[in-house]
């Protein structure tokens, strides 16, 4: 257990992660037109916790001289369906109850939390959180004054806690046997559906109160392909904050999950090592965002840029990319996976520019950074549960599209790398990162010749930035669990097509 | 806490009992329950105090060899028994499984007190404590000029409690308790930065390193850094710290459980029994290491913890196995349910001055950054650091490399093991040399 490391990192993909729904044999009586009616009701009438007792909680917890407090219910249900063996193997359900109670005092955050939702468990809770603050001016908390998020972006017909384990089980059937079936060298595939329904109420000292109620899903699988002694596997995964109607939509069905894993293992039976060193690397469109995500995404939250050890603190304002590259976070992308419509401190989500034309604009803030940096906060705190302070997080992250072909761009490259999936990416603060590609291929003559595999790519993203040649036109996203300070969050990151002029790629010779 | 400690219990084995009524052939729940007090500090002002509770209950059930689980932080009854109740239903849906079922109760012979994974003293230490201790690793750093940023300071510990029940008879209970506490320095010109990170853990107060020395530690990692630059491409033999030394033992870990080498994700499925690895390759997992940060009386599924030799003299002994994916290798179970308990790589005869002294030119790997570990051919290819060796003395630092190797050819080509193990993590290894491995950079 090693107590402090700041590399973040980004898998994608993963099997088991994440989890899945309620059917109609999940139903919980007590919940019937929660969904619907996603409000505050839900902590009142399910666990009697009242809007004046939540004042009485955000009294205490402001009771030591603690200058802002805020209150975060979740009650959240995943389910989880797993099939492999050429039987659904198991199933699962798990529930998330508690309410997180922050004391912040000035820059200074006192955290406690409790899945007890008695008012007395509460109020000791929140005088443990008030401990931070010792002094000072008491503030109080204002009158509760409850908000409806101003926006909708989760896709609400057709929710999995309507259909049926039945139904659900076909999804993983069907993505399983398109798999296996697709080639007789796939020996071995694991189909996973995992979804979620998350029911927030956030309420804070300065009288909001705003509740959300947030669906997730996901299909993954994975295939092994054997060949004489070669043993290699594959991925595809496709969900959001979808209904069932997604799976029945052309590019995400089940059948295109459990094919695109096969493919993939398949081609990658007859992928060798890259040859190393440094080289022009373009980046395919739907994966490539990963390099977004940890080059660009990481480096602009801004924690690391009030404690001044994220390597873009002191660039505001100036030139950090090629005038070409315009990367945004907009978390209102209807239904993807890393969309909000408020965010877990309740702040309204939005696109925030990051880097326009070349030039760093704004960091990814929660309401303490901007706090500290004397700015608003832009809707990017977020918490993988009750027992998490908030933290800012990427939503959707994107480098916006330019103008040119993927042919054009894969042409205009005499001998190069190209990638096209990955295992994930890591970075640290001061601005290194890397990134595992699962599959890739050898460029030569402006053609994709030799699929590759193993090969990691490394940089700095102060100079990997700059490097930035060729954007194509052709924007696609891929789905992704994000890892920070222990805490995991759903995210989504996209890029078009786009050219490196030079990087370093890893492999062996 | 013992009448809590019974109430658990007594909530456990109900459950188990309310399983088996609504029709379950088999149920097992466990219990988790503890409180966690988290420090940390940030240019030596508080910046983030943490103290909770926290609970949560787990459950399995079997319907003629079907299974579902569930798991919650919600203890009401209502809550609870809802969940049983569909998990029973759930399981009636899944596939007939004949892997599937609990262990048979078998008995504990470890006494949890006899093996010092609690210590009442950390329930005692104050937050006050902590704060010092966080205060003093920054401060090391802090005081240095080479270094530019501090990259914080933490003090964390945790006591809590394990209770285990399952129809087959078992039910068993045990304390444990764990203080970690560690930092990071940042340093370098420009925009070549770089940053480093050092901690320590232990079951025991007593037993945790002086902060100074913690902090001591980190400076160095970051300071010996300072200045790296890329060599060209070239395979090189390469020379692994303990800390990364014990990152490969952590895939190996992988490659060598029951999960993956049942589903073929492994480059060590169908080696049971074979050479792995040349005579320097001893891999150990021992689950009753005294006073060892993974040590517990059983696992997850109650079945007793014990000392494995994984690897010996290079030939693949044992998988981390649990029950079920134990059964499809026509194993038993290891007692690993939850993964290696205390593995690590036993100790050599080199010192590691003497590893590096016999390197003509060579890496030695301090820290790695990247994801890149496939368990399915054992291939890895991450970012890397450390120090170039020439003439068998470290002569620079180096940085945004790759190293590129496969661990089955890795274990085939161990050169020197040092005899630096400290069992301060429940993940370990000394020093370790390996005969060649692709080193990435400029193009040469």
């Amino acid at each position: 257990m090693k107590p402090i490391e700041r590399r973040k990192f980004l898998q994608l993909a993963g099997a088991g992660a994440g989890a899945v729904v309620l059917s109609s044999l999940f139903y919980d009586q007590l919940f019937a037109g929660m969904i619907l009616k996603p409000g505050e009701e839900l902590f009142a009438s399910r666990f009697g916790v009242t809007k004046e007792a939540m004042k009485k909680v955000l009294e205490s917890a402001l009771s030591k001289g603690g200058d802002f407090a805020d209150l975060f219910f979740e009650y959240a249900l995943n389910n989880n369906v797993v099939m492999e063996d050429d039987i659904i193997r198991e199933s699962s359900e798990d529930i998330t109850l508690g309410v997180g109670i922050r004391v912040l005092n000035g820059k200074q955050t006192g955290y406690a939390y409790t899945s007890d939702l008695s008012l007395e468990a509460m109020q000791r809770t929140a005088l443990t959180a008030a401990a931070i603050a010792s002094s000072g001016v008491k503030v109080r908390a204002a009158a509760i004054k409850p908000v409806q998020p101003g926006r909708q972006v989760y896709l609400m017909t057709s929710p999995f806690a309507d259909a049926p384990l039945g139904d659900r089980i076909t999804l993983v059937k069907e993505a399983y046997a398109a798999a296996k079936g697709h080639d007789p060298r796939i020996t071995k595939v694991v189909a996973n559906l995992g979804d979620s329904l998350q029911c927030v109420t956030i309420v804070n000292s300065e009288g909001l109160m705003v509740s959300d109620a947030r669906p997730q899903v996901r299909l993954v699988t994975s295939a092994t392909a054997e060949e004489s002694g070669k043993r290699v596997s594959g991925r595809g995964n496709a969900g959001g904050r979808v209904g069932m109607t997604f799976y029945r939509t052309a590019g995400t069905t089940p059948k295109e999950i459990g094919e695109r894993a096969a493919k993939e293992a398949i081609i990658l039976l007859s992928a060798t090592d890259p040859a190393p060193g440094e080289m022009p690397v373009v980046l395919g469109r739907f994966n490539s965002g990963v390099m977004v995500h940890e080059a660009v995404g990481h480096p602009l939250e801004a924690d690391g840029n009030w404690q001044k050890t994220s390597i873009m603190w002191d660039k505001l304002g100036q030139m950090v990319a090629d005038p070409s590259v315009t990367i945004y976070d907009d978390a209102t992308i209807p239904h993807y996976r890393g969309s909000l419509n408020v965010d877990d401190e309740g702040t309204p989500t939005g696109k925030v520019m990051l880097i326009e034309n070349g030039r760093l604009v704004s960091y990814l803030h929660d309401r303490l950074s901007a706090r500290i940096l004397k700015t608003a906060p832009n809707g990017h705190g977020r918490r993988q549960r009750f027992s998490n302070t908030p933290i800012p997080r990427m939503n959707n992250t994107v480098l916006a599209p330019g103008a040119a072909s993927s042919e054009d761009i894969i042409k205009s490259v005499k001998k190069g790398f190209y990638a096209e999936s990955y295992g994930g990416g890591m970075v640290e603060n001061t601005g290194k990162f890397t990134f595992s590609v699962n599959l890739g291929y050898a460029i030569e003559d402006g053609k994709l010749t030799q699929p590759v595999k193993n090969a990691t790519l490394i940089g700095t993203n102060v100079q990997i930035l700059k490097e930035v040649e060729m954007i194509g036109n052709d924007l696609a996203f891929f789905l992704g669990t994000c890892g920070k300070d222990g805490q995991s969050a759903s995210v989504t990151a996209g890029t078009p097509t786009f050219k490196i002029r030079q990087m370093t790629v890893g492999g062996r010779s | 806490m013992s009448a809590k400690s019974s109430d658990r219990m007594g909530l456990a084995q109900s459950l188990v009992a309310y399983g088996s009524k609504q029709g379950a052939s088999e149920v097992e729940v466990s219990i988790q329950e503890g409180l966690e007090s988290r420090v940390s500090v940030l240019d030596q002002n508080i910046d983030k105090l943490t103290e909770s509770v926290f609970k949560g209950l787990s459950l399995r059930v079997f319907v003629d060899g079907k299974a579902a689980s569930a798991s919650s932080s919600d203890f009401t009854l209502e809550t609870l028994e809802r969940l049983v109740d569909n998990a029973v239903a759930r399981a009636r849906l899944a596939g007939q499984d004949p892997f599937g079922g609990l262990p048979e109760a078998e008995p504990v012979q470890a006494k949890a007190e006899d093996l010092q994974i609690f210590d009442p003293a950390l329930i005692e230490v104050t937050v006050e404590k902590r704060i010092a201790i966080a205060k003093a690793i920054e401060a090391v750093g802090i005081k240095d000029p080479r270094v530019k940023k501090s990259m914080g300071a933490n003090c964390n510990s945790f006591n809590w409690d394990v209770t285990l029940a399952n129809s087959k008879g078992f039910a068993g209970s045990y304390r444990r308790s764990l203080i970690n506490c560690g930092g990071g320095f940042q340093g370098g010109e420009g925009t070549n930065l770089f940053e480093d990170y050092w901690g320590d853990s232990s079951t025991q107060l007593s037993d945790l390193k002086a902060p100074e020395s913690i902090g001591k530690i980190a400076l160095e990692r970051m300071t010996r850094l300072l200045g790296g630059r890329m060599v060209e491409t070239q395979n090189v033999p390469v020379v692994f710290d303990p800390q990364m030394g014990a990152w490969l033992l952590g895939f190996l870990a992988r490659c060598l459980t029951g999960i993956s080498v049942a589903r073929r994700q492994s480059f060590l499925a169908d080696k049971l029994g074979t050479k792995v690895g040349n005579e320097r390759v001893n891999i150990v997992d021992d689950g009753l290491l005294v006073g060892g940060r993974g040590t517990v009386p059983f696992d997850g599924e109650g079945v007793p913890c014990r000392r494995i030799g994984l690897i010996e003299q290079g030939v693949l002994k044992s998988y981390l196995l649990d029950t079920y994916w134990g059964k499809k290798l026509q194993q038993r179970s290891t007692g690993n349910s939850d993964g290696p308990n205390n593995l690590y790589w036993a100790a050599g005869t080199s010192s590691p001055e003497d590893i590096i002294k016999s390197v003509d030119k060579g890496l030695y790997l301090t820290r790695y950054l990247g994801l890149g570990q496939e368990a399915t051919t054992g291939d890895i290819s991450v970012g890397a650091f450390g120090l170039w060796i020439e003439k068998g003395a470290l002569a620079f630092p180096v940085s945004e490399i790759t190293i590129s190797a496969n661990l089955g050819t890795l274990l085939q080509n161990v050169e020197m093991v040092g005899n630096d193990l400290e069992l301060r993590d429940s993940v370990s290894a000394p020093t370790l040399k390996f005969a060649e491995i692709t080193v990435g950079g400029k193009s040469g």
